[in-house]
């Protein structure tokens, strides 16, 4: 066992800490956002560096170009997808917290509608 | 009333398990397969139809004209739910997801474009072909009618051109089983035209044509089924 298959088997083990971390957050966060937060985890850090992790392990050139790219297209859609759930959610007054200290994105909101 | 119900289910399931236990044993030993059909494909689908996916061979050579038949029924479900669903008026336009959405669909829809179409033309060589691909060929319009709404797609990509690209998907399958009848005297037989060596994307004789159709007709008849699905939600949730 080279040192390459230990470097893969390092990130990989840190892809299945954060999906460990996600599930944690998603049983003792209280509503949709702050679950939202800890979904994303899964995909942007979790998803991504097991591809990577994966691409290190095959090593070969277009196999593992392939991995990276099914890496990237995680890493582009999976902020995309959370942020029209939070979104949406948030324009239909899902869940919203009825004890509040700061709320920004409404502002936001006003001046999108334009 | 719920104890009764409760213990009847218990009786019916049991009855059922044993029912599946006893055909069991008519099961025939995997041995018994050696003769098989399952033995002369393993053996002989390359040098017989020049696909290295024997799913592909199977399903668009050995048993081509049974394809044919799903795709009809297909065909056949998207008639009757456009049939049932389909209305008078013109769809609603909605204002589609935020910008971010809309600005980052519109880098990667190209690139899911092109990677319906790479697992449509190399169908008979790696996992998939015409049915899956054809169905994300079918997303990208379900994701232009999402973020963009479904005025964008009504304008870019027409129901005519739809059912069009899902005619045409039809008739190239049944035109490449007319070809060959006059090539070599039955349907639906593989075609040796563009014929290379078993790996290379022209191989396979008539298969990736086929999966060329059967991928078309898909993706344009699952768009179809879901333009005549979304139409009355859209008016009501006109800005989400």
């Amino acid at each position: 066992m080279g040192l390459r298959i230990i470097i893969a088997y390092l990130i990989m083990s840190a892809a299945i800490l954060f999906a460990v971390i996600t599930a944690v957050g998603l049983i003792r966060f209280p509503d949709v956002y702050t679950r939202i937060h800890a979904s994303a985890v899964v995909l942007t850090m979790s998803a991504v560096m097991l591809s990577i992790g994966v691409a290190i392990y095959v090593w070969e050139f277009y196999l593992s170009i392939k991995i990276l790219l099914v890496g990237l297209i995680f890493l582009i859609t999976n902020p995309l997808a959370t942020h029209a759930i939070a979104r949406a959610s948030y324009r239909r007054k899902i869940a919203i917290p009825q004890v509040k200290s700061i709320d920004e994105y409404s502002g936001y909101l006003s001046r999108d509608q334009e | 009333m719920s104890r009764i119900k409760h213990i009847s289910i218990v009786i019916i399931l049991a009855f059922l398990g044993l029912i599946m236990l006893l055909d069991l044993n008519k099961i025939p030993n995997q041995f018994e397969y050696a003769n098989s059909i399952y033995h002369h494909i393993t053996n002989n689908a390359v040098g017989e139809t020049g696909s290295l996916n024997f799913v592909t061979a199977i399903l668009y050579d050995y048993r081509a004209y049974d394809s044919m038949g799903e795709s009809t029924i297909i065909f056949g479900a998207v008639s009757g739910i456009v049939l049932l669903l389909s209305r008078k008026t013109l769809p609603v336009s909605s204002h589609g997801l935020s910008f971010i959405v809309k600005r980052t669909y519109g880098m990667l829809t190209p690139f899911i474009f092109l990677f319906s179409v790479y697992i449509i033309a190399h169908g008979h060589l790696s996992p998939g072909g015409g049915f899956q691909g054809g169905v994300i060929l079918g997303a990208i319009s379900i994701i232009f009618s999402i973020v963009y709404g479904s005025e964008f797609d009504y304008k870019r990509y027409t129901p005519t051109t739809k059912t069009l690209l899902e005619t045409s998907g039809a008739l190239l399958f049944i035109g490449i089983g007319l070809i060959g009848i006059i090539y070599s005297g039955s349907f639906l037989s593989n075609l040796n035209i563009l014929n290379s060596e078993p790996g290379s994307l022209l191989s396979a004789g008539s298969i990736p044509f086929i999966n060329l159709g059967i991928g078309f007709k898909i993706g344009a008849g699952l768009a179809i089924i879901f333009y005549s699905m979304i139409q009355k939600t859209f008016k009501e949730e006109a800005s989400l």
